[in-house]
């Protein structure tokens, strides 16, 4: 904390992240084609994974920000990750809150048309 | 002669939904009738079926708020000018549904509550319950100032107004108090009439007071975001 300039990041921690960024993007790459992830979503986590290989690449950014806010470069690391984390979680929420008003939706429409089948089915029993 | 469909909305009701139909016959039989059995896995909807009841089924159990809008859906659509509220459970006194449809009628107000506390009632509430239905009423009076003190009964009638209103927009859990909110921000009116209710007569209260508090604070900030929304008529619709 504070008193010294950090100028670098320790190598161990750089093959870390670039170890687990590559990981993460064919981890999503795979999701994709097989199917399970929607390129929507898919898209987020490219994107975390993305600036997480960035990092790995230039570790000299983190080192700046790190500086600039006197916080160890690890500290800044792991907040990166928390805020991506965050986000994620975020948008899930979103989306199950719309998947459920959907759901109740079409829950409610269908049992309205099963109601009108039923009423129109007893109709034509009672003509036939 | 205005059309009046009386929903209600069930789960697991099979003590009490005949009782309750049978009342309706015999002191509403100019109204029609509509239950929405709420994914019910006892007899429900066969029992309302064999008294010549309309019943609509719903494929999955969506709590009371998605079960009563689909009530509403249907009357929406099917043109009634009045839909009446009612129990299930047989709490809520059936022989006054045609004095709540009176009271609509007289046009003064779109909305119309049966109030257990203007009057005289064998109902007691238990005490979380009161608790929790007091400082829901507080809040509700505090946002929009509508002088209703029974503001969680769920013996109630609408018009046209309100059914176009809440055939799109009405709240999942607790619905009551946020209904009341929602129609004051649509510009439309309640007001309350006195009625008993009954103490249950069969099956169990559907909540526990661990849930009460959650639900509570869940009605609350919903009510507190629908006041910074706006709740628009269908353009057209008299």
């Amino acid at each position: 904390m504070g008193g010294y300039e950090q100028v670098g990041i320790q190598l161990q921690h750089r093959f870390g992240i670039l170890a687990l960024s590559i990981m993460l993007v064919l981890l999503v790459l795979d999701l994709m084609r097989r199917g399970w992830l929607k390129e929507r979503y898919a898209l987020l986590w490219l994107t975390t994974a993305g600036l997480s290989l960035l990092v790995g690449l230039f570790p000299g950014l983190i080192v700046a920000a790190a500086n600039l806010f006197h916080f160890q470069y690890l500290t800044v690391l792991f907040s990166m990750y928390f805020v991506f984390t965050l986000g994620l979680v975020m948008s899930f929420s979103i989306v199950i809150s719309r998947l459920t008003d959907r759901n109740r939706e079409l829950t409610q429409e269908l049992a309205l048309l099963a109601h009108t089948v039923e009423r129109l089915e007893k109709n034509i029993e009672r003509r036939a | 002669m205005p059309r009046v469909l009386v929903i209600i909305p069930a789960y697991n009701e099979q003590e009490t939904i005949g009782a309750v139909l049978d009342a309706l016959h015999t002191h509403a039989p100019d109204y029609d009738v509509l239950v929405v059995d709420d994914g019910s896995r006892d007899a429900t909807a066969a029992i309302v079926r064999a008294r010549g009841v309309e019943v609509i089924r719903l494929p999955i159990n969506l709590g009371i708020g998605g079960a009563m809008q689909t009530g509403y859906k249907y009357a929406w659509r099917n043109g009634y000018d009045v839909a009446v509220q009612c129990d299930a459970d047989g709490q809520h006194p059936v022989d006054r549904i045609p004095a709540l449809v009176e009271r609509l009628l007289t046009g003064d107000a779109d909305l119309v509550i049966g109030s257990r506390y203007v009057a005289q009632s064998d109902y007691t509430p238990s005490f979380y319950r009161r608790i929790g239905k007091s400082i829901l009423s507080r809040i509700v009076d505090f946002f929009i100032g509508c002088g209703i003190t029974d503001t969680t009964s769920g013996f109630r009638a609408i018009n046209r107004k309100a059914l176009d209103i809440l055939a799109r927009h009405y709240p999942e859990d607790y619905p009551e108090a946020e209904v009341l909110v929602i129609l004051h921000r649509a510009g439309l009116k309640a007001i309350e009439i006195p009625v008993q209710m009954h103490a249950r007569q069969g099956g169990a209260s559907s909540i526990r007071w661990p849930q009460a508090v959650y639900y509570m604070a869940k009605v609350v900030l919903a009510i507190f975001i629908d006041m910074f929304r706006k709740f628009m008529r269908t353009p057209g619709e008299e």
